[in-house]
């Protein structure tokens, strides 16, 4: 199956590869400036154009992945629907919630799929929690507490620092946990935050959310772009006898980047698994386009991310919090 | 030489404070009271010193200060009856369960013109100085945001006892971390959000968790976990973290860990032996010179005051499900 890449960044680069090992065929690589789509296509044997737009409804093509800042989702995936071409796009699915009904519609309305890259449900050490957590080994959940973030990311034009363009780390970083949280312990029911996107001199964002689910579970989240440098990420899950604790710093492999002129780089420590979770959700859509499987992600799934989100930055501006249901 | 009694070893802190008159020079421990008289009996013999089961007798024994560390609603009258008798005090965290208490409280000691502090050691820890140090010489620049814990094991007893503990976890491991944070960055909390309840140990009435967002009058926004979290298999008692977000940098601080994974057959459970100063020692050591000198202990009623104010904030919270703010009174 071939598939359109729109969007040629660090994630339309990591999402081509692992598409690959899950079987399918980088055919275009699209950007603007188009630049860095040629670097992908060269890698990938692939054709580079200049115009998403054009890339996504050639003939030549049956899948589309979006991979390019979240204010443009929802145009590409309306424009890929209404070519008929099935959908991959990273999380969040849009900037809004306007945009993500907008991308919904579209999809339903073409009778394509539409799968959205929450990528966590995918992760090994995730999907371990929530086995012993069925296991019965710590009792009933009742507290959870998330940690998730480093170095704050630039993206072409440095579009993720400008959190009018991606919603800051609680839309673009967080909404991994809030769409976790969700995915582990259902619907929450109010939703407060507090963040420091463009509350400081600096082009960080630091964010502390609180959820209350429905099933009574209480969960706090921190998510940092306020790091000088590096990637963290911790879960701990506690309940009524016993509790779970993750710290991705207790990894086989610790690395130590020396610092380059361009300053500090991102090194995430490295645990090494057989098959990447974007490699198994590429696997999930491929089976889901093949008949066999419904994915893990469903479009409801993602536009409730995005609403959780969304809620714990009006939470942020009113000091309130955000009733969700 | 300064003589101290103690009051009450219904929490298990007495101990520590116990053991920490007994390695001070300066200080000694001469006399003990408990309104439940074995324990008081049994504190006495432990320790090597009388057990006075009569309180009027026990304050009257020549004292010059106690350290009360009674159950937290019985703080107040305690205190009120040690002022009354000259005596200087330091009375256990949180330092009531009601504002109107520790403001009786404070007056009742202003008016016997003693000096009244209330038990947070967490200024004393070691990790906690150098934090402060940093903080005071500019190192991080302004202080953007602050993520806490302050997570332990169920303590069990009357500490689930509204009627004795005046609230749960939200209660017992807020006001360690509100006062420590009061004390780094020199700002007052202005409003605070909670979300509450009893979700992880059964059969008990009060809170055994609280997710906590709490606003500074300097700026600085704080979560914090207040919790019973931690389960008996946990290698110790709990924790005490930071993570301090400035503008020249980012500060983790996690204040107990200078430790040893210990994995004994016996035990069962690995455990960690904490091998870091006692700063229970640095609390008493003060409190100590503070009665020989006859000035207020350096954390004093008005720190137990302000923290109180928090937690107190944090329940109405919980309650309304919205964000309050807090006046300081």
């Amino acid at each position: 199956m071939n598939i359109a890449i729109i969007g040629c960044g660090m994630m339309g680069e990591l999402h081509a590869t692992c598409a690959v090992e899950a079987g399918f065929r980088v055919a275009v690589c699209a950007s603007q400036p188009a630049d860095a789509a040629e670097t992908l296509a060269k890698k990938f044997d692939a054709e580079a154009v200049a115009e998403p737009m054009a890339a996504l409804q050639r003939d030549d093509i049956d899948a589309v992945c979006i991979a390019s800042p979240t204010p443009t989702h929802a145009d590409y995936v309306v424009a890929a629907a209404e070519a008929g071409k099935h959908i991959f796009c990273e999380k969040p699915l849009g900037r809004t919630i306007e945009q993500c009904d907008r991308a919904i519609a579209a999809a339903e309305q073409h009778g394509v799929k539409l799968y959205v890259g929450h990528v966590v449900r995918y992760f090994h050490e995730f999907e371990a929690i929530r086995a012993q957590i069925d296991a019965g080994k710590i009792g009933k959940v009742g507290f959870v507490k998330t940690y998730r973030g480093g170095i704050s990311p630039m993206g072409a034009g440095g579009w993720f620092r400008d959190a009018k363009q991606s919603g800051g780390a609680t839309l673009d970083l967080l909404i991994h946990d809030l769409d976790w949280l969700r995915y582990a312990f259902g619907d929450p029911d109010r939703v407060f935050s507090q963040n420091l996107a463009g509350k400081t001199s600096l082009l960080i964002d630091y964010v502390l959310a609180t959820m209350r689910f429905s099933s009574g579970v209480i969960a706090q989240s921190v998510g940092t772009w306020a790091h000088p440098a590096g990637f963290r990420v911790k879960a701990e899950v506690c309940g009524s006898g016993g509790m779970i604790q993750y710290d991705s710093q207790d990894a086989p492999i610790s690395a130590m980047p020396r610092e380059t002129e361009s300053g500090p780089s991102m090194i995430v420590p490295a645990s090494p698994v057989n098959e990447s979770p974007y490699t198994r959700e590429w696997r999930d859509f491929a089976k889901w386009l093949n008949g066999e499987s419904e994915p893990r992600v469903t479009p409801d799934d993602a536009r409730w991310a995005v609403r959780m989100a969304l809620a714990a930055i009006d939470s942020a501006e009113s000091g309130q919090p955000v009733t969700l249901s | 030489m300064t003589r101290v009694g103690i009051m009450s070893f219904a929490h298990m802190h007495a101990f520590a404070y116990a053991d920490c008159l007994r390695g001070l020079p300066d200080a000694e421990l001469t006399a003990i009271w408990d309104d439940e008289a074995d324990r008081g009996r049994d504190s006495a013999k432990q320790f090597e010193v009388d057990f006075i089961e009569d309180q009027a007798g026990f304050l009257a024994t020549g004292l010059d200060a106690v350290i009360i560390t009674s159950e937290n609603v019985k703080h107040r009258t305690m205190v009120e009856n040690a002022a009354n008798a000259g005596l200087w005090i330091l009375c256990e965290k949180p330092i009531a369960t009601t504002i109107d208490d520790a403001k009786a409280m404070i007056a009742a000691c202003d008016a016997a013109a003693v000096g009244l502090g209330t038990a947070f050691p967490c200024r004393y820890i070691p990790s906690m100085m150098d934090v402060k140090k940093r903080i005071d010489a500019g190192e991080l620049g302004d202080i953007y945001a602050c993520s806490c814990t302050n997570n332990g094991q169920f303590p069990g007893g009357w500490f689930a006892d509204p009627a004795l503990a005046g609230g749960g976890a939200t209660m017992d491991h807020t006001v360690h971390v509100a006062d420590a944070l009061r004390w780094l960055l020199g700002q007052e909390f202005t409003s605070v959000y909670c979300e509450n309840g009893n979700l992880l140990r059964e059969g008990i009435e009060t809170d055994d968790v609280g997710s906590l967002h709490l606003e500074m009058s300097g700026g600085t926004m704080v979560s914090h976990v207040a919790s019973w979290n931690r389960p008996a298999s946990f290698p110790t008692w709990g924790d005490v973290t930071m993570e301090i977000i400035g503008e020249k940098g980012v500060l983790a601080v996690d204040a107990f860990n200078q430790k040893l994974d210990v994995y004994s057959d016996e035990a069962v459970k690995a455990e960690w032996a904490y091998w870091g100063d006692d700063c229970n020692l640095g609390l008493v050591a003060d409190f100590v010179d503070a009665v020989a000198n006859k000035r207020p202990p350096t954390v004093s009623a008005l720190d137990g005051l302000r923290a109180l104010e928090v937690t107190t904030a944090a329940y109405e919270s919980a309650r309304l499900h919205q964000s309050v703010s807090i006046d300081l009174s």
